[in-house]
Order: C-alpha cells, then sequence, then structure tokens
C-alpha cells in the first residue's frame, strides 16, 4: 500500500513523489486569512503533470455551499472528489435541517474524509467561510488529516517561500482593503520563488454580504482587474 | 481449497522482483482537442493507434459517440476510452429517458471523473468531453485520475504539447464555427507531423444547437501514393528446367487415397432433419 | 435407523398437529368474518375489524392501533417540560408500584446528550427503546459533524422514528409520549478534535449580540407528530397540567428557570390530586444556559432545592384547600 511517510531506524521519512505517476498535481500556493468583515481566500492558476502545465487559468478555489469555500492543493483528482463529496453533504445539511450549515460543519466533514482516507488521499486543504454566527473563520487541513483553526492559513508547495513574508506582514482586524493587498502580496512572493506556481491570482472575498470573486493577471503586474 | 487462487500473483511478484518487466497495453500515442466557438464546440482528433513502436492502425477512430450532441475524444489506453465512453453513453441513455430530458455535458463530465476516481488511475483513459445542451455549449478535459478541467480550448495525449502551441498562438476570443474547425484541425496536423505516436488523418465532429456533424477524415495529410513500380512477375519470368507427372498409384505408396463419391457426400447430407 | 424412525413418526405428528391448528385458525377467522358482518352496520364490531393491524385504516380514516397506544399514555404518570428563559425544566410524577422499590433510585428522565433530556409518561420499556434511539441518533451526529446535535433536528429524527412504527403491521406504535429538553450552545463551539482556536481578537466579522441557541422543549405522541412547546404535558394528570400551564404566560418569556422549577413541582403535586391514593415520587431535571446553574448540561435538580420546590407545592396544595374550605363555608353563610 502506498503511504504517505514512514518510520525507518534513521527517522521518519516523507515521500515527496508519492502522487501517482501521471498525475494531475496542483503544485499550488493557496491561503485564507481573517479580516475585520470576514474572510479572503487567494489561490494561483496553475496546474501541472510533470513538467507540463494542463491547465494556466485554473480555479483552484471551489464553493461547497453559499458562503463557505475551499482551497484545493494536491492531487486534483482527489481534492475535486473531496470537495464533490463535501458539498453534497452541506447540500443535504441545508435542506434537512432547514438552516445554512456553519463552516465548523464544513471543517469537520472535511477533516474526517481526509483523515480517514489519508492513505489514499494527497489532499491539503484550507476551508474558509461566513456564517452570521461565527463570522468569517479560516481552517486548514494538512495532508495526515488534522483539523487546525487558524488566523490565516497558507498551503501548497509555494507556501514554504512565504512563512517570513506572512510572518513579517500580518495583523489581526485589517481592512478589506489590507486584506487584498496582504494575500496578493504573499501569493506574488510564492509565485515568483516557486515553480510549480503561477498564472493568474484567484481570491474569493466572503463577508455578510455574501461572495465575491476577484481576478488579478500577471500581464498587469496583478494589479487588476479586481473585482468580477 | 475452495475461493480465489493467488499463486499466479505470487508468480509475478517473483518475476517482477528478478527484473522481469510487466506486459505493457496499448497504449495510443494520440493528439486530441477541442474548441469552443460562438454557437458550438470543435473537437478533433488524430488517426493512428499504436503498440508499442508499431503502428497498430492506420486510421481508427478516436472521436467516441455519448449522445447525439456531445461527443468524446479519446487518448491513453484504447480499450479503456472504447468500453469507458460506451459504458457512460449507455448509462446517460437512460438517466435521459428515465428524466425525460436531453443528457447535459457536464453530467457526462461528472459521471465520467468518478468512474475513473473510483479505479484511481488503473482505467488509463485521458478524455475531451464537448457538447451542445439546453444550458450551452460546453467543454471539458477528464484525466484518467478523476480530475477535470473546464477550458475554451483544450488539448490531451502525447501530441497535446505540438497541439497547444498552435492554439496558444492563434486562438482568438469570439472566433466563428469555420475558423474553430480550421484551428483544431491545424492543431491535430501539429500533433501528426511533430508527434512520434500521432499520425495519419485528422477526424473531425462540430456539434452546435442544431446538429452534429461528424468529419470522418476531414484531412489526410498522409495519403499512400500509388507505388511508382509493380512487383508482380510477368508469366514466363522464371524458367522451367524440367517436368515430372506424379500418378495417384505413385502417390498411394506414400500415403492412404480414399475416392469420395459425389453420391455418400449428398446422401449424408440428406439425412439431417431440417425443420421447414 | 431407529432414530430416525422415531425422527419420522415425530414429523408425522407434528405436520397433523399443525394441520389441527391451521384448521382451527381459519374456523375461528371464518367465525369472526361472519359475526362482523351480521352486525348491523356502523356497530362497534365493524370498527372492530380496522383494529387489529397497524397498516390499515378505518374507513373513516383512522389508525385504532395508534389510538390505543395513545391510551397507554394516558394511564401513565404525569410528566411536564417547562421551557424558561434561561433554562428548560423536566418533571415527572413518578407513581411507585411496589413499596420494595428503593426510593430515589430506578430514574426515568434520562439524558441524551450532554445537553439534552427526556421524560416519557406510558409504556416504561417503550420509553427506554425511545432514549436508546435518542442517544444513537444524537452520537450519530456528533460522529458526523463533531458537534452536539441541535434539539430541533433530534426531536425531526425521533419523530420520523416513531411514525415508522405506525406503518407496518409487524411492529405496534410506541405506547408513549416523550418531551425532549435541550439547551443550544450559545457559544462558538470547537469542531470535536480541533486543534487551535483561530485569531484571538475579533472573530472575522461577527455579528455582536447576534443571539443563537437558547432553549427548547418539544413533545413527540406516539403518531410521530411532534411540536415545539412553552410547555408541554402527558400522561394521567395532563389536563389539569396544561390550565395550570397556560396559566404561567410562559409566551412572555419572563419565567426564570429557578421559578419554573417551583412552579413545575406544584403542577406535579396538582396533577397528582386525583390519583391521591397512590404514592409517587418526584422526579426533575433540568438545563440552563452555559452562565447558568447547570453551565448548559442536562442534570438532575439538586436535592435541597427540588425539596424546597416540593415544600412550597404541598403548601400551596394545602393553602388551597382551607381557601375552598372557607368559600364553602361563605356559601354556607349566605343562605343563611
Amino acid at each position: 500500500m502506498q503511504r504517505t511517510g514512514m518510520l525507518r531506524e534513521d527517522g521518519i521519512h516523507v515521500d515527496m513523489d508519492h502522487l501517482k505517476k501521471g498525475e494531475v498535481n496542483l503544485g499550488t500556493s493557496i491561503m485564507a486569512i481573517n479580516f475585520r468583515d470576514g474572510v479572503i481566500l487567494g489561490a494561483d492558476s496553475r496546474t501541472t503533470t510533470g513538467a507540463y502545465i494542463a491547465n494556466r487559468v485554473t480555479d483552484k478555489l471551489t464553493q461547497v455551499h453559499d458562503t463557505i469555500w475551499c482551497c484545493r492543493s494536491g492531487s486534483a483528482a482527489d481534492t475535486q472528489a473531496v470537495a464533490d463529496i463535501v458539498q453534497y453533504y452541506l447540500g443535504m445539511y441545508g435542506t434537512t435541517n432547514n438552516e445554512a450549515p456553519t463552516t465548523q460543519t464544513a471543517a469537520a466533514l472535511f477533516q474526517e474524509i481526509c483523515y480517514e482516507n489519508k492513505d489514499q488521499l494527497s489532499a491539503g486543504m484550507i476551508i474558509a467561510g461566513y456564517d452570521h454566527r461565527h463570522g468569517g473563520q479560516v481552517y486548514s487541513i494538512p495532508l495526515g488529516g488534522s483539523l487546525h483553526k487558524q488566523s490565516y492559513a497558507i498551503g501548497g508547495s509555494g507556501s514554504t517561500y512565504i512563512y517570513g513574508y506572512c510572518d513579517a506582514n500580518w495583523r489581526e482586524e485589517m481592512t478589506q482593503e489590507e486584506g487584498i493587498d496582504f494575500v496578493k502580496g504573499s501569493l506574488q512572493e510564492a509565485i515568483k520563488w516557486d515553480g510549480s506556481s503561477g498564472g493568474v491570482i484567484r481570491m474569493v472575498v466572503l463577508t455578510a454580504k455574501g461572495a465575491q470573486r476577484h481576478l488579478y493577471l500577471p500581464d498587469t503586474g496583478y494589479k487588476g482587474p479586481g473585482e468580477q | 481449497m475452495p475461493g480465489f487462487d493467488f499463486s499466479n500473483h505470487n508468480r509475478n511478484a517473483a518475476l517482477h522482483a528478478q527484473g522481469v518487466p510487466l506486459p505493457k497495453a496499448t497504449s495510443t500515442g494520440t493528439t486530441i482537442v477541442g474548441c469552443l466557438f460562438d454557437g458550438g464546440v470543435v473537437i478533433a482528433a488524430d488517426t493512428r493507434a499504436t503498440s508499442g513502436p508499431i503502428v497498430a492502425d492506420k486510421n481508427c477512430e478516436k472521436l467516441h459517440y455519448i449522445a447525439p450532441q456531445i461527443w468524446c475524444a479519446g487518448a491513453g489506453t484504447a480499450a479503456d476510452t472504447e468500453f469507458t465512453t460506451a459504458l457512460i453513453s449507455s448509462n446517460l441513455e437512460l438517466h435521459s429517458l428515465s428524466t425525460g430530458r436531453k443528457p447535459r455535458v457536464v453530467t457526462c463530465m461528472t459521471l465520467l471523473k468518478q468512474h475513473l476516481f473510483r479505479y484511481q488511475g488503473y482505467i488509463g483513459a485521458y478524455l475531451v468531453v464537448a457538447g451542445v445542451d439546453p444550458t450551452g455549449s460546453h467543454l471539458f478535459t477528464v484525466h484518467a485520475h478523476g480530475s477535470t478541467d473546464k477550458l475554451p480550448y483544450v488539448t490531451m495525449g502525447s501530441g497535446s504539447l505540438a497541439a497547444m502551441s498552435v492554439f496558444e498562438s492563434s486562438w482568438k476570443t469570439g472566433i466563428d464555427r469555420d475558423a474553430a474547425v480550421k484551428l483544431c484541425a491545424e492543431a491535430i496536423m501539429a500533433g501528426i507531423f511533430n508527434d512520434l505516436g500521432s499520425g495519419s488523418n485528422v477526424d473531425v465532429c462540430v456539434i452546435t444547437a442544431d446538429k452534429t456533424t461528424l468529419l470522418r477524415n476531414y484531412i489526410k495529410p498522409n495519403e499512400r501514393e500509388k507505388k511508382k513500380r509493380n512487383y508482380k512477375f510477368a508469366r514466363g519470368t522464371t524458367a522451367v528446367l524440367n517436368e515430372k507427372i506424379i500418378t495417384r498409384e505413385q502417390i498411394s505408396k506414400y500415403i492412404t487415397v480414399h475416392e469420395l463419391e459425389d453420391e455418400t457426400v449428398t446422401a449424408a447430407a440428406e439425412k439431417m432433419d431440417v425443420d421447414t | 435407523m431407529a432414530v430416525s424412525c422415531t425422527r419420522e413418526v415425530l414429523l408425522e405428528e407434528l405436520r397433523e398437529a399443525a394441520v389441527d391448528v391451521e384448521a382451527r385458525v381459519a374456523a375461528l377467522q371464518v367465525e369472526a368474518w361472519t359475526r362482523s358482518s351480521l352486525q348491523p352496520r356502523g356497530g362497534i364490531s365493524r370498527e372492530l375489524c380496522y383494529d387489529l393491524s397497524n397498516s390499515v385504516f378505518s374507513p373513516d380514516g383512522r389508525n385504532f392501533q395508534v389510538e390505543y397506544a395513545v391510551k397507554a399514555v394516558e394511564n401513565g404518570g404525569t410528566a411536564i417540560g417547562i421551557r424558561c428563559k434561561d433554562g428548560v425544566v423536566l418533571a415527572l410524577e413518578k407513581l411507585v408500584s411496589s413499596k420494595l422499590l428503593k426510593p430515589g433510585a430506578n430514574k426515568r428522565i434520562a439524558t441524551i446528550d450532554r445537553n439534552m433530556g427526556v421524560v416519557s409518561a406510558g409504556l416504561l420499556p417503550d420509553g427506554r427503546h425511545f432514549t436508546s434511539r435518542a442517544r444513537d441518533e444524537a452520537a450519530q451526529w456528533r460522529r458526523m459533524y463533531k458537534a452536539p446535535i441541535p434539539t430541533s433536528s433530534l426531536a425531526d429524527r425521533m419523530g420520523s422514528y416513531i411514525q415508522a412504527y405506525t406503518l407496518y403491521n409487524s411492529v405496534r406504535p410506541f405506547g408513549v409520549t416523550c418531551i425532549i429538553a435541550g439547551w443550544d450552545s450559545e457559544a462558538e463551539l470547537a469542531v470535536d478534535g480541533q486543534v487551535g482556536s483561530g485569531p484571538t481578537v475579533g472573530a472575522g466579522g461577527k455579528v455582536d449580540k447576534m443571539k443563537h441557541g437558547g432553549p427548547f422543549l418539544y413533545m413527540i405522541e406516539p403518531s410521530g407528530s411532534y411540536w415545539g412547546y412553552y410547555g408541554a404535558a402527558t400522561g394521567k394528570g395532563r389536563q389539569s397540567a396544561k390550565s395550570e400551564l397556560e396559566k404561567l404566560n410562559l409566551t412572555e418569556g419572563t419565567l426564570s428557570l429557578e421559578e419554573g422549577v417551583k412552579e413545575a413541582a406544584r403542577i406535579i403535586y396538582i396533577a397528582h390530586e386525583d390519583s391521591k391514593d397512590k404514592d409517587f415520587e418526584l422526579e426533575m431535571t433540568w438545563v440552563s444556559s452555559l452562565d447558568g446553574p447547570t453551565k448548559g448540561r442536562h442534570e438532575e435538580v439538586p436535592k435541597k432545592i427540588r425539596e424546597e420546590a416540593e415544600r412550597l407545592a404541598k403548601k400551596a396544595l394545602e393553602d388551597d384547600d382551607e381557601e375552598e374550605e372557607a368559600k364553602a363555608e361563605g356559601g354556607e353563610r349566605m343562605e343563611e
């Protein structure tokens, strides 16, 4: 059986090339942050198969309920399948309980699937949502299937390059503009240093008003066009 | 002991450990493409099927019927693309019959991705799904592991790099039908001429809201020329050095000869009862 | 050989006996049918034909088995629930069936999840099965969503479960009416097993003082129908209990949990008046808000508080009696 890591006498070995041969990979930079009025999700748009870019305008920000979204990293097939299943469950939850699911509910479902199938999956996900009860929330589910509630979360291969940037520039209670600049600045750095990340920067802003998409193109130095 | 016999698995594992490579399935080195245009969608494919270094079929069909207005171009393992598209076509028709609606392209794409994801990439089908349904024209790619993409123009197979270069340099927004067909054909030709796994002719399928047009062998850039010379030898080319006639009596020395009478043959046939 | 012989003989005897039984059953059935068809139209016996099976309607659209189940409930000890502004009280008139039972043992009000309780009136084992199923539902919800089940969802699921027992002729309906009390947490609940707690300041656009959760009270009947209540009563003394509950003006949402406990005890004592000859124990549980006495948990009302409530209840009854006596005397005087 394929495993994501193994223990030998000299320590834990993690196989970084554990994707199946020819599998589509989201060598990725993704993130989600809390700001004053809600949350912002952000992602690059590069999908690769080996050295080839299979899609240069990928949408890695996936809606699973009205104001609950996720950022996908890892295997494209695995993360799409997981997101599809959670989307189905949340839809059922909404109709059977006459009440929209909370971000916690979504995070719990994602975590259960990622943890129970951790030997089969390579999926690193960030879940962010807005609801009137809890406001904006950000949860991160890394490879092993643990669940972390965070002020902001970064993920994917490109995230390794921006831990310093994010730590230096992060502030609680940012305005929407400040939040967008923070996400954009971070992802620009990630795209700059990570070969597996690139293309456009996509964002989703989740507030009491609902979901709003943003797009920033490399042609204009990621300045616009902005709100979609 | 009753039950399954796993001894072949142990044998194969032992052979594999000794360095014997696993047998390879027929994989079609392929170029397939698709492109949306104003009012419809077009997909195209080359027609070469390979089996290792051998060209197994010079004019095979890689455009598969799913529904009247939904077609698939397949790359990867030939048998897998053939059977997967046939299965999903069947399921989609049953679904369409029970709902009383025309099948939708997203439904087809979802069925395909869920089927392929279940088999974790062991079904080696890489597909371009295209079609027109009441919600509009759609174009998707589906990879063997179950991931999907939605783009205005797509390429797949070993010739996808060559084909993509054509799209990336020539594709424009708001392209019309004829330009889309031409662009797709050119992309396939790029695959045919620059990719070893692709070759022979160009098949095109154009789907609009009104009708589907399959243009089989739309372009034949590799028509076999008439041979300059003929290898048939004229009568009398070979000289007769000597001649000998062997009679039945003579051959009976070596073998037994039975005379079959016409009558016995017909009698045997007459004995058979035949319903009238 | 001998063994098989005996067996064959035995089997044959059994077969004959079976045929005999079948014949007698058939005869009885024919007799029953003839008798019922001979009855005048609209007679009681005609309707009785439709009360033997669960899955059969009577011509005027009634399911008799369900109605008989309600009768079973009406014989049980009175159970009530009061939804107060900061919590819910459940109270039960537990009739003591034997002097040999240990006082205070054999609790009848059960806890479903940490924040939720249930009391039932009617057939005891049916109530126990209801509780068991409710616990399973709550646990299943927790496994799936890593959070406690909302009271409304539990009531909905249990309603569906009870309803299923009115559909099939291989089962009988539940002989209980159950009252569910719960407090849905007003606080932000962490996902079970999550690591970390997010930002320390400003929970990303949370609306201040946005109210969520609170006290909830539901009652489920043998038919499977259920409603949300301010005050619910079932069992033998439900009529007097209901009229007392109505006097409390619960819809205003001003009654506090402390007062609610006292009222609950008083109402049970009043409801017991009609069956004074039997001994009973008062069983009471409550569930409060996070800053209330039970900190959002469903618990038994502490002995001290319950005894005080019982003292007041007895006193109120005595006062009533005196008043009535006075009235009666007064009436006599008027006549003079």
